[in-house]
């Protein structure tokens, strides 16, 4: 968010800061309208089939793609971080291997915290120097925490791949074929930017009191880290998991609406229509669970979503990105609770792009709260 | 639909009851925004005034123990009028202080020389670990019922400081304070009944403060329904900030500079006409001087004769005047941290161990604030004008 663009105005908004306008961002434009999700102006589907995840976080952050030598640099710098203080792993030691997996990989962040280069200096340049070495750090940390719940050691990273893939090589101890690679890279790039949300607000909030881009990031995490939130990706694998097959599916669905159930991974505060991040992941989902022997459960998941969004659409309710990710992570092998670690390295390059916009000349984000004791 | 006009100098942000959607001036920083509505404390920054629950700060500053305070801002009720409901409230928070040995070792595994803010973060991080497992669910509703959180920092915050200064630590005794627990390791000796006082007042003013940045943090961390252990290291990473607790340190080193009424005219003058800001002054609220300092001026002084070093005072006073003078006509007054800073540091606390020691009593609002908003909660999600490129096609065929 640009900081201190606009003079104070009337607005009217609801709870939970609805429909207000915090600012202006030229970062990425959320059309909760028309459906569109585009980053620096390019549309999220054109960036996903085209583009590695390197150069969609260069562009998030710096407002333009990267000549080939500026990506060779990028990409360079963000290797060149892929190993994190060996203290960080060390503190899965002193944690119980059945907590979250989130939190033990929050612990290893506030641990690395410890050891970061120039921790104490907030200026704009030292801030500009930090998302590399945070988007390889987590990586490898959470790659780290997601094996420690199976209890298997740590995997070193490998340079000659790119980030996507040396993640999933940390992770799983192997990379899969390109095909699946390509779902999961394109699955982080869909997921990297959207706008002003809960979690971007934190971050936001807490770069704009003067701390460093790594806690503004922890925080970030915190409001993913929700069951309204990230944690929702989850929650949507675990519903679609136990039905068997499409009939099941529309029976249970129906049965579901009936109840007025909740549906995790449907339904969105910003998109009143279809999910432009789905769109982009369709093909390479259903695909993906072919490849897999899995079609059946791309056909579940398909007559699941008919039916809600059949019955819940003309509402505004429709699939969302959360709905669809953990589709292509459970064949790739990671464990349904890490499921929200994906999209956690993903989106915190937005929350990192947005807080580097505000920062030159942001004021302190306060509001107020109105006293209704008597 | 309600209308604010919380630009106007006259509003007081008190209201019978707020009707949403509401209508406000947003100014930059969110200023002006209602984010939400709240019976725990009330701020009023056009006079200064201050409430907790009703109860003037003023009347519970210096009369009432920490704990006491915490109980009024979480649970609503006077202790006085309910004293076995505090009785037990108070056992509940006191002996919550136990930690798990491998969070200790956690803390003790890292160097010492870390900014203590960072080792509480990670130990706090670390107690979320063994307090929640997997099985749990995710928003950790009986955790924030229990109050276990703020008993939690407070001890953990009393291991980094015997880290720091690489001290054993004594063991935990429930008949002991907050304040009484933290000051034995901060020593030397045991601690004395009117420095026990002076933190708990120190406590009582920073317990709670709208919603300031670890605050409001909090709150949206929350609205996610997050689990509480997540919630409160984002809001200490919020505490870390310069502008927030990170303050108190440089408000040292300017003090440092001064030893008479010249030198803190000097001070001013040199640190004003190279474009840099006097630490301690200055609030996105206040246009006036923070209230809190009048009381936390008077608790300096009573201190410092304690201490026999009256100049600590003094110097201060001092250099508060200066630079009253030199920035009050711009509207920029005195806040709290001026005088904490001294405050601490005379109690025996590091100057980077400042915003831990803020970070303990503002637990206290932090937890009443989050567990009323628990109920009716809404995501927190604002929207933004999108002012970049036109949309435009991605350049084909990058992809080898």
């Amino acid at each position: 968010m640009i900081g201190d663009s606009r003079p104070p105005s009337p607005q009217t908004y609801g709870p939970g800061l609805e429909d207000l306008c915090a600012g202006d961002t030229g970062i990425g434009l959320v059309d909760g309208a028309e459906g569109r999700l585009l980053y620096r102006g390019y549309p999220v589907g054109e960036i996903a089939a085209q583009a590695s995840f390197e150069e969609t976080t260069y562009l998030i952050l710096h407002g333009q793609l990267p000549s080939p030598a500026q990506l060779d640099d990028w990409e360079r710098e963000l290797r060149r971080w892929r190993r994190p203080p060996r203290a960080a792993f060390a503190a899965l030691k002193r944690v119980p291997p059945r907590s979250h997996p989130l939190a033990q990989y929050r612990t290893m962040l506030t641990v690395a915290a410890c050891h970061i280069p120039e921790a104490e200096d907030s200026s704009i340049q030292a801030q500009w120097r930090r998302p590399a070495r945070i988007l390889s750090w987590t990586a490898a940390l959470a790659a780290a925490a997601i094996r420690h719940l199976d209890g298997k050691a740590p995997v070193e990273p490998t340079d000659d791949l790119g980030f996507a893939a040396n993640f999933l090589y940390q992770t799983l101890g192997r990379v899969p074929g390109d095909d699946d690679l390509h779902a999961f890279e394109a699955s982080l790039i869909v997921q990297a930017e959207h706008g002003l949300h809960a979690a971007a607000l934190a971050a936001l909030v807490v770069v704009s009191a003067g701390a460093d881009l790594g806690s503004a990031v922890l925080a970030g995490m915190g409001a993913l880290s929700g069951e309204r939130h990230g944690g929702a990706n989850q929650l949507a694998f675990e519903m679609i998991q136990p039905l068997d097959g499409p009939e099941h599916a529309r029976r249970w669905a129906r049965e579901a609406l009936e109840r007025r159930h909740r549906f995790p991974g449907f339904g969105h505060r910003v998109y009143r229509c279809p999910d432009p991040r789905v769109a982009a992941l369709e093909p390479l989902a259903e695909a993906l669970l072919e490849r897999h022997g899995l079609g059946d459960r791309w056909q579940t998941y398909s007559a699941l979503r008919d039916e809600v969004e059949g019955a819940l659409g003309p509402r505004g309710i429709f699939a969302n990105v959360d709905s669809i990710t953990g589709l292509i992570y459970h064949p790739l092998g990671l464990p349904v609770s890490s499921f929200p670690i994906p999209f956690c390295l993903a989106i915190q390059t937005g929350w990192m792009a947005h807080c580097l916009e505000y920062l030159p000349d942001g004021p302190m984000i306060e509001p107020g709260a109105v006293y209704t004791g008597g | 639909m309600t209308v604010f006009n919380t630009n106007s100098a006259s509003f007081d942000w008190r209201a019978s009851e707020v009707r949403w959607p509401v209508t406000t001036d947003v100014g930059p920083g969110l200023a002006g925004v209602v984010a939400t509505s709240s019976r725990v404390m009330w701020l009023d920054p056009s006079s200064g005034s201050m409430a907790y629950r009703g109860v003037p700060v003023d009347r519970l500053a210096g009369s009432r123990s920490f704990e006491e305070v915490a109980s009024l801002l979480i649970t609503g009720r006077r202790p006085e009028d309910h004293r076995p409901a505090f009785v037990e409230f108070q056992h509940r928070l006191r002996s919550s202080r136990k930690l798990p040995e491998p969070v200790v070792e956690l803390i003790r595994d890292l160097d010492p020389a870390t900014h203590p803010t960072r080792l509480l973060r990670a130990g706090v991080s670390a107690l979320g670990c063994h307090e929640l497992s997997v099985e749990d669910d995710l928003a950790g509703d009986r955790h924030w019922r229990e109050l276990r959180i703020v008993g939690q920092v407070a001890s953990l915050s009393a291991v980094v400081a015997a880290h720091r200064h690489q001290r054993s630590m004594p063991d935990l005794d429930l008949d002991r304070s907050f304040a009484s627990h933290l000051l034995t390791v901060l020593g030397p000796g045991e601690p004395k009944a009117e420095d026990v006082a002076t933190l708990d007042l120190l406590w009582t003013l920073y317990a709670a403060h709208g919603l300031d940045a670890p605050t409001f943090t909090s709150m949206i961390v929350a609205s996610c329904r997050a689990d509480p252990y997540f919630n409160v290291v984002s809001g200490l990473s919020a505490l870390r900030g310069a502008r927030q607790g990170g303050a108190g340190e440089q408000v040292l080193e300017q003090l440092a500079a001064v030893d008479s009424p010249g030198d803190a005219r000097e001070t001013v003058a040199r640190i004003l006409t190279s474009g840099g800001t006097i630490a301690g002054f200055g609030h996105r609220l206040y246009r006036m001087p923070d209230p809190r300092v009048v009381i936390l001026r008077r608790e300096l002084a009573s201190l410092a004769r304690r201490r026999g070093r009256p100049e600590v005072f003094e110097n201060a006073l001092s250099l508060e005047r200066a630079a009253t003078a030199a920035l009050a006509p711009r509207g920029v007054h005195v806040n709290i941290n001026f005088y904490a800073a001294p405050i601490f540091a005379l109690l025996g606390a590091e100057p980077a161990f400042g915003p831990c020691l803020v970070a303990v009593g503002r637990m206290a609002g932090l937890v009443a604030l989050v567990r009323e908003a628990m109920d009716g909660i809404r995501l927190m999600r604002p929207l933004s004008r999108y002012v970049g490129e036109p949309e435009r096609s991605f350049p084909g065929t990058r992809r080898s």
